[in-house]
């Protein structure tokens, strides 16, 4: 058993508001440089559409991640050869136009114009020609179901779906997916450099560029089949979602986790088996990688392991915080949250609790239909984004939600509490309350179990004072 | 006077800016240290140019390192005469030549003609462009059309330069073609670290041997 430390996160979709907050600090602090004008390391999308870029998930189009090939894991994209004989040219590359091009205003012409019958405007202008442009996309271009009859087909949630059921009026159904770098367990941008320039940090798991080694041979763009890792065109390097390990190392959690406004964001450690990997990995029943995976997580309160990560090393305010996990409770204790497309096989750290709907149909006494299938998001569309179809977890963390609510409500109102489903369900009143607790009431301190690193005793730093990673 | 200058004063001052920058570029100046793609902007020609050009520059690299370095009596005595020798550089020269130099052309039009790449692109990124279509352009048109016998003049004086006893006199009737692609050869080696070519250098053949995923441990201060 080789334990590691992981920085992990869950959204819980239920309460995402669609607002784009969590993108705006970041992008004030992280991409607000020429070259990196178009890159969004947090962005908010509506599904169902096809994001940004478009069609990220679709990897018989965009060949990120891994597959099990001959029963071996091997990258999508091709292997080791593969990758250096077609290094002058990467077809599998998506290109600006996927993601948009970067404009701006010539803002000065509303205030220099003369005084005419109509109000002065002004058309968008490239950042990177400084020519006029028309907008054809971008990272938000879908919001609220825009345009989702053109692109809706090329959703591959809808598998399993017909998905022009679902892109009429009466069957519409959305939700909101804000997304950044998954920090997998095994990323395969880190896998697709030649160069060793991306890296895993062995302290806490988050995934780097190595800005000063990437030689731009942009393998890693093409391969994280989340689409997180962008090219900055004018340095001709990769840049990513560096979980804001400066704030990180300091026991603040990460910017998007801290701006938002739903506070749907939680942050803990994980420990985890990390001589188990290839093994959970290479399961070879897609639907099979959600369950292994959460096998991989240690139980941070159980004495041997404990006991074993003191040995290897694991530092005691590390331990601390996994015990305390806001992830661990959800991913694990309460199986309520779900990795997002497990079947690319990274094994991804930023896991989502499914959303609740409005009922879209009436109860049926003949119908064995229970409430979750009726509610308006398909349970199969859910399943698709987060256990690789399979329904079933899906349903029982839906199920668990309501019961949570269910039983609120009987507390508030002084109802008589249904024990009976609350126990069907695996859950109890002490459960019940724990849950309300952190999903809906709990504070900065519970929400964001972040350990301290003392980085200083690494680097000397004032050498590393105002210097930045990025130029 | 001209003749030394030409072919021993400037070849050696190529080859300390190249030794000398190379070392000074990647000790100051690491975070620009790449290939530069434009693939992200814009691929057009890109992929026929980039393909082409690089198999065919790479090729004719190791064809001048096979050809010119290894002076001819050593081939004599494996039983490879001079005209053989000859025969083969030009059916091989032909066959890198060509699509090398069609590559140029294709990754000099899109520079030009294509709007972002031509915004994107700097001074330098063009020199570089200049330079190499100047020496491979050169170097295609000797192969075509110089039919001159380089395994006793050129070859000996090049070997000349890099072992320190520079033979300039060997230069002297070599025709101004020549001289051309290799004057312009040498200013692309003194101006390589300065540009994008330093990539050259960054070949990541270290992919093959190791771990695919990489962990990085910190390192605590002393
Ligand atoms: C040895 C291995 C080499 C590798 C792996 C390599 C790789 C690359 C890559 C990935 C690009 C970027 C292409 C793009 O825009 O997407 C590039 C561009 C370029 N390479 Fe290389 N290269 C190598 C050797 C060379 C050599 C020997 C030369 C010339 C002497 C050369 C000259 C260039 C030039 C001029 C460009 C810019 C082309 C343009 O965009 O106009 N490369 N190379
Ligand atoms: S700030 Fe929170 S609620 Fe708003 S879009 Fe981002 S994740 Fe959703």
């Amino acid at each position: 058993m080789k334990i590691k430390a992981q920085m992990a996160m869950v959204l819980n979709l239920d309460k995402c508001l669609g607002c784009h907050t969590c993108s705006i600090p970041c992008k004030n602090v992280w991409t607000n440089r020429a070259g990196a004008e178009y890159i969004w390391f947090n962005n908010v999308e509506t599904k169902p559409g096809i994001g940004y870029p478009k069609k990220w998930e679709d990897q018989d189009l965009r060949k990120g991640g891994w597959q099990l090939k001959d029963n071996r894991l091997s990258l999508k994209a091709g292997g080791r050869i593969d990758k250096l004989v077609n290094i002058f040219y990467n077809s599998d590359l998506s290109t600006i136009d996927d993601y948009y091009e970067p404009w701006t205003y010539d803002y000065g012409k509303l205030a220099s114009s003369p005084a005419r019958r109509h109000q002065p405007s002004i058309r968008p202008v490239s950042q990177i020609t400084g020519e006029n442009m028309d907008i054809k996309w971008g990272s938000n271009w879908e919001d609220d179901l825009a345009g989702v009859t053109e692109t809706g087909g090329g959703d591959v949630n809808f598998r399993g779906l017909a998905h022009e059921t679902y892109l009429q009026f009466k069957k519409v159904f959305m939700f909101y997916l804000p997304r950044l770098c998954e920090h997998c367990l095994n990323p395969a941008c880190v896998a697709s450099c030649p160069s060793g320039a991306l890296y895993k940090r062995d302290e806490d798991g988050i995934v780097l560029v190595d800005q000063e080694r990437c030689r731009g041979w942009r393998y890693c763009v093409s391969g994280c089949p989340y689409k997180k890792v962008y090219f900055n065109w004018k340095t001709g390097r990769s840049e990513k979602c560096l979980f804001c390990y400066p704030r990180t190392e300091s026991g603040q959690t990460t910017l998007c986790a801290h701006s938002c406004v739903g506070r749907i964001r939680y942050v803990g450690v994980m420990l985890y088996d990390a001589d188990r990997i290839s093994e959970a990995a290479s399961v070879e029943d897609e639907k099979g990688l959600y369950p292994r995976q959460t096998d991989l997580f240690l139980d941070p309160n159980a004495p041997d392991v404990i006991d074993a990560a003191r040995t290897q090393g694991i530092p005691e305010p590390y331990l601390e915080a996994a015990r305390r996990s806001p992830v661990y409770r959800m991913a694990v204790d309460w199986k309520i949250a779900f990795p997002l497309h497990p079947e690319f096989r990274t094994l991804p750290m930023v896991w989502y609790v499914p959303p609740l709907s409005p009922l879209a149909s009436l109860a049926d006494a003949d119908s064995p239909e229970t409430i979750i299938d009726r509610m308006r998001i398909p349970l199969t569309y859910l399943a698709n984004l987060l256990t690789a179809g399979d329904v079933e977890p899906i349903r029982l963390a839906l199920e668990r939600l309501m019961a949570l609510r269910s039983y609120m409500r009987a507390n508030r109102l002084g109802d008589v509490q249904d024990d009976e489903t609350l126990h069907r369900l695996g859950m109890t009143p002490e459960i019940a309350d724990a849950m309300y607790n952190l999903l809906a009431v709990a504070k900065y301190r519970d929400r964001f179990v972040v350990p301290t690193t003392h980085r200083e005793t690494e680097v000397e730093p004032h050498e590393f004072q105002g210097a930045c990673g990025f130029s | 006077m001209m003749n030394t200058f030409a072919f021993v004063i400037y070849p050696y001052l190529a080859l300390t800016a190249f030794v000398v920058g190379h070392i000074y570029r990647y000790r100051t100046d690491r975070l620009t240290w790449n290939a530069k793609s434009s693939q992200f902007l814009e691929t057009g020609a890109l992929p026929v140019g980039i393909i082409l050009f690089h198999y065919g520059v790479i090729l004719a690299l190791l064809g001048h390192a096979g050809g010119l370095l290894i002076p001819q009596r050593i081939y004599d005595a494996m039983g490879i005469s001079g005209h053989s020798h000859t025969l083969v550089a030009y059916y091989a020269g032909l066959l890198v030549g060509n699509p090398a130099f069609i590559g140029i052309l294709l990754l000099l039009y899109r520079r030009v003609a294509r709007t972002r790449i031509r915004a994107t692109t700097t001074m330098n990124d063009f020199t570089t462009l200049a330079l190499l279509f100047l020496t491979v352009g050169a170097g295609l048109y000797n192969v075509l059309f110089g039919h001159y016998e380089v395994l006793y003049t050129v070859a000996p004086w090049l070997r000349g330069i890099l072992t320190l006893t520079p033979a300039p006199e060997l230069m002297r009737n070599v025709p101004p073609t020549y001289k051309i692609h290799i004057l312009s050869a040498f200013t692309l080696i003194g101006f390589a670290p300065f540009s994008r070519l330093i990539h050259i250098w960054s070949a990541p053949v270290g992919y093959l041997f190791r771990r695919l995923v990489v962990f990085r441990r910190r390192t605590v201060r002393a």
